[in-house]
């Protein structure tokens, strides 16, 4: 008996040991039974790579389809679901952007809009309002002194280390999915810096609310989008309210007064100038969050919702709110410091972070939401039920499942697929990460008609190339405004759908003549504190010709491609040898961008835009080490390539 | 008069000078054998939307300077159309309504009934948000923030011919505006320099990897890569025909160093090389006056000027080309009847539009503007929206470009067309 209890407590302990082992070696244990079919659609091993590459990664680094090769593409996409490897390096860098660890009282207090900045400045009698009809120039000069007193800085600054950080990680981060995920899910529930209202709120909506949740439950990722201030602010539910006949009666003076103060503090943050304050504000049912959820969030247009639905969702929804943040003489929030939130829960209000439930706007009547009965006086967790109701309609996973899809398959990929993809989102309570398995252990994923039929979008040409020519980006700010001059202004899309995710949308004339312009600037060194060494890629190799260079390169950046196309048709212009002595001549007269330092100046010279900056920035050198014009020129033409806009 | 079938051959021509990019180009090898490639360009017109961000005061671009009620409601704020007192009046249009003073330039189309206007126009949906009320404005749907597409995108869907050239619509933007979202193609770039291969101080490797890139699109397997390559080049080699950088406006027109009179300089250049522009935009920033707007001089003053000046001089510079153009603004909502606290107003509900063009049964002042008794106001503080955008925008839409299928143009609307164009 004692030697049996001595087994069985060694059997355990062994367990025990090997499960802590196990949770040590991320994702092999759980995921190891997977065999990706990708030899049966007729792939190599390295093109299998370099398509999951293309698919779950800003694009392949040098050397990366062959690391993948090695590893086996099984082992490598189960430590990409499980996002735990190392970033240390990634992470240090990441520290100099302070604005990027504050809360979001922290940063409404630290970055204040213009128009809150005004209204202090204006209140402490430290801005002269008559000023700015006589002195444009004192009146900007006080305001920046008043900024500066106060410690206050503007939110330009935090957009801009936001944005820089986006691109870094995307560029440099080992978790290379959970960055791709990470924008799905933005995109998906999309809100926009345009929206002057809920501008302040995106850095902690991707951080705290998109990324952790990216590879998790789709109906915590929902939930948690929906209690966000970004989403409360940007589709505007923080103001609907129900119809008074169904508030709750009784609890008198106080709950009254609060519940004007409440009101109060909605129009105080909104108000750009103190006369609004007094304006009527329209109060009432807002359907705008409750029709995006169904409609882009979770069912889908056609998903079978009807108008009354909608309504109905919206009065389920009334009191989500968020709880008042702004520090400056706002008296809703000292009110409810002073309540205190034991006393708030019992009077049904509910606080988390920084979202609120208010009961007092909160329509209290009974509710029906596509045949579902929500009973009166249901508070904040009918609307929880609701949320969570949406999130596992047969409907909605397979909406999820053709957009994700679309993102990693094609633009428009076969019903069958989305097929199984749905049945896995309703079996696995819409795990995401075995959704994504689903559709990386499908035949459709690997078929010709999949392979390479993506058009990069304008971040990922730009990042990939980063990537591929490993370079150096010390000014990230000057990627964005490369991003956005071919067409695609992260975090500034200013509909709820979010970007349309196909080919067609991309690439268009202007957009397309800006690519190639993109990989000519790029490869030539002419982007200000983006660094390429192009010679280091080929361990400092020489090529001995112009037309080794392009077979050599093409290889470097287009693994896994088949290129005989490319080179065929670039091979003519590179041995006119003529040609090849203008381009270096040209070339060496040239002025070539010289590293701005990377400093606070780099906002400044946003500021001051290009003209003044070419002056100081440019001076008149020949091709940085390592840089022969022609590789340059020969590197640049293969990312404007039409090849290289595929994956 | 040149046709413009003998200046595009010629252009053709001209392009052999090019020369670095190597015979003729596709499409105008195309254009010259086929007749029919031709024809859309001549009788197609030009509509240019201007988009005034941040919400204009329509009751001081255009008062009703008889109201007492105004005056009372702004007593720093009201100009008078009388020439008797002190400053500059207002420009009297019709005995009611004064053109603010800086907007002078307007006044000659306005009594040659070019210029038409609308007063108390602004969208059914109440929002006093700038976002939401752009976004509604410009997707054309006021109730429906999920509107993937916007209406001047939907504009081009319904123009009844496919895109014929890459400026079929083009923005003068950095980034695509809301109105332009959608499936058409649409284009929007900030400088017209930009629409080409560059190589900073190194013309020959830019022609060089512009030949290669060209080679490259011609021979890609993708049929949108090879298209929209195609396109990309010959949009490139339609703008090399003329100096973009150094154009001369024509008939002496000053375009104001502004963005506004800089985009719209941009869209006369297009216009006139005649490259199938149809539909065009341009923005107006800064009219989110709520502080110390000023009356004859100020940010207002400015404002209207940069306006009314910028669209003058596209309108002086496109000589005969006058006819195929429509200009018209929009603005997301008006402002309070009531001056605030700080010399200024704030958001309200109707403004006022213009529109300019020979189409344009000009020289009125389109709406209905009540008497601004508070008991006439919405939420007893705005200048009432009497005039849905919709109803101005389908019938501009119908009269200058053909557009009469307002189902899809602004879908769920059932309103009646304010016909503010001849004919």
């Amino acid at each position: 008996m004692k030697k049996a209890v001595k087994y069985w407590c060694g059997f355990v302990l062994l367990l025990c040991v090997f499960t802590v082992f196990t949770a040590f070696l991320p994702g092999y244990s759980a995921y190891s039974d997977l065999k990706f079919p990708y030899k049966k659609a007729g792939l190599t091993s390295e093109q299998a790579a370099a398509h999951l590459l293309s698919r779950f990664t800003y694009g392949a680094t040098p050397g990366e389809v062959e690391e993948v090769v090695k590893v086996g593409p099984e082992k490598w996409f189960a430590a990409q679901l499980d996002a735990q490897m190392p970033d240390d390096s990634l992470n240090q860098f990441l520290d100099k952007y302070d604005a990027l660890k504050l809360s979001n009282t922290e940063v409404v207090a630290q970055y204040p809009k213009g128009g809150q900045v005004l209204r202090m400045a204006v209140k402490d009698g430290v801005v002269n309002k008559d000023s700015v009809k006589t002195d444009r120039k004192a009146y900007r000069d006080q305001l920046q002194n008043y900024m500066q007193q106060n410690g206050l800085k503007p939110e330009q600054e935090l957009l801009r280390q936001f944005i820089n950080q986006k691109i870094l990680r995307a560029a440099y981060s080992n978790n290379q999915l959970q960055e791709v995920m990470t924008s799905f899910w933005f995109n998906h529930f999309n809100v926009s810096v345009v929206k002057n209202d809920c501008s302040q709120f995106i850095p902690a909506y991707e951080r705290d609310v998109i990324r952790p949740n990216a590879l998790g439950k789709f109906n915590d990722l929902l939930l948690a989008t929906a209690k966000s201030p970004a989403m409360l602010y940007y589709l505007d539910n923080f103001s609907s309210s129900g119809n008074n006949d169904n508030m709750q009666a009784g609890n008198g003076q106080a709950r009254r007064r609060l519940a004007l103060q409440m009101q109060n503090t909605d129009t105080a943050r909104f108000a750009n100038m103190p006369k609004l304050n007094k304006a009527k504000k329209t109060q009432g049912l807002n359907e705008n969050y409750a029709r995006e959820v169904m409609e882009l969030h979770t069912l889908g247009v056609d998903g079978g919702y009807t108008q009354q639905d909608v309504t109905q969702a919206a009065k389920v929804l009334t009191g989500w709110s968020v709880y008042p943040m702004e520090a400056y003489g706002n008296a809703g929030q000292k009110l409810m410091n002073r309540i205190g939130d034991d006393k708030l829960q019992s009077r049904g209000f509910i606080h988390e972070g920084d979202f609120l439930f208010n009961p007092n706007k909160h329509d209290n009547g009974e509710k029906t939401v596509l045949g579902h009965q929500f009973a009166a006086g249901g508070g904040y967790d009918e609307g929880v039920q609701l949320l969570t109701m949406l999130a596992h309609q047969q409907a909605t996973a397979k909406f999820i499942s053709k957009k994700l899809a679309t993102r990693f398959v094609s633009d428009n990929p076969p019903q069958t697929l989305i097929d199984k993809m749905a049945r896995t989102f309703i079996n696995k309570d819409g795990d995401i990460k075995q959704v994504l398995i689903t559709m990386v252990d499908a035949p459709e994923f690997w078929s010709a008609a999949a392979v390479r039929e993506k058009t990069k979008s304008p971040f990922e040409l730009a990042i990939g190339s980063v990537r591929a020519l490993h370079a150096d980006v010390n000014q990230p700010y000057q990627l964005f405004n490369w991003i956005n001059k071919m067409g695609e202004k992260i975090y500034y899309y200013q509909a709820p759908t979010g970007f349309p995710d196909k080919g067609q949308y991309w690439i268009n004339t202007g957009a397309l003549l800006n690519r190639m312009n993109f990989g000519l600037a790029l490869a030539s060194g002419r982007i200000p504190g983006v660094k390429v060494d192009l010679a280091a890629l080929n361990n400092h190799h020489e090529p001995e010709s112009a037309q080794a260079a392009l077979t050599i390169y093409s290889k470097l950046i287009l693994p896994g491609r088949p290129l005989d196309e490319t080179i065929k048709r670039l091979t003519p212009m590179l041995n006119d040898p003529k040609l090849m002595e203008k381009v270096d001549e040209a070339s060496a007269k040239t002025p070539v961008a010289t590293m701005a330092p990377e400093s606070s100046n780099e906002m400044m010279d946003q500021q001051t835009g290009l003209k003044g900056k070419r002056k100081n920035n440019f001076t008149a050198m020949q091709s940085t080490a390592g840089n022969n014009s022609m590789l340059a020129q020969v590197v640049g033409v293969i990312i404007g390539s039409p090849e290289y806009q595929r994956r | 008069m040149v046709s413009r079938r003998g200046f595009l051959k010629s252009g053709g021509l001209a392009l052999l000078g090019v020369g670095l990019l190597g015979g003729i180009p596709g499409f105008l090898a195309e254009a010259a054998a086929s007749e029919k490639i031709f024809s859309p360009y001549k009788k197609k017109k030009t509509l240019v939307c201007i988009f005034q961000r941040g919400a204009m005061d329509g009751l001081m671009a255009v008062t009703p300077f008889t109201d007492d009620y105004l005056k009372t409601a702004r007593p720093n704020l009201f100009m008078s159309a009388a020439k008797s007192g002190t400053g500059t009046p207002l420009i009297d249009l019709d005995g009611r309504f004064g053109l603010h003073p800086a907007m002078k330039a307007f006044e000659p189309v306005f009594r040659e009934k070019r210029l038409g206007i609308v007063h108390g126009i602004g969208s059914p949906n109440n929002t006093r948000s700038h976002f939401d009320a752009q976004d509604y404005m410009e997707s054309g749907t006021p109730f429906s923030k999920g509107t993937s597409s916007g209406w001047l995108n939907r504009a081009v869907g319904l123009l009844g011919h496919d895109a014929l050239t890459p400026f079929t619509a083009v923005s003068m933007t950095s980034a695509m505006p809301r109105s332009f979202y959608g499936d058409n193609p649409s284009v929007a770039i900030s400088n017209l320099q930009d629409f080409t291969i560059q190589m900073r101080g190194n013309p020959t490797g830019a022609n060089m990897a512009a030949k290669s890139f060209e080679d490259l699109y011609d021979q890609t397997a993708s049929g949108l890569l090879k298209q929209t390559g195609k396109e990309s080049f010959e949009a490139m080699k339609m703008l090399q025909k003329t100096d973009v950088k150094n154009y001369t406006p024509a008939n002496g027109a000053v375009y104001p160093n502004s963005a506004l009179g800089n985009s719209l300089k941009q869209i006369a250049q297009l216009i006139k090389m005649d490259v199938g522009l149809e539909v065009a935009f341009a923005e107006s920033n800064g009219w989110d006056t709520h502080f110390n707007q000023g009356t004859e001089n100020g940010i207002f003053a400015r404002n209207v000027a940069d306006l009314s000046s910028s669209m003058m001089a596209l309108w002086t510079d496109l000589g005969t080309y006058q006819d195929d153009v429509t200009v018209m603004t929009m603005t997301e909502f008006g402002r309070t009847v009531h001056q605030n606290g700080t010399g200024g107003t704030d958001h309200g509900r109707a403004s006022c539009n213009f529109i300019l063009g020979n189409d344009v049964n000009g020289g009125l002042i389109y709406g209905d503007v009540k008497p601004l008794a508070i008991e006439n106001l919405e939420d007893g503080r705005d200048l009432a929206v009497t005039t849905d955008f919709r109803s101005v925008f389908s019938s501009v839409a119908d009269k200058h470009l053909a557009i009469n299928n307002d189902h899809i143009l602004f879908p769920d609307w059932k309103g009646d067309r304010v016909n503010v164009m001849r004919g």
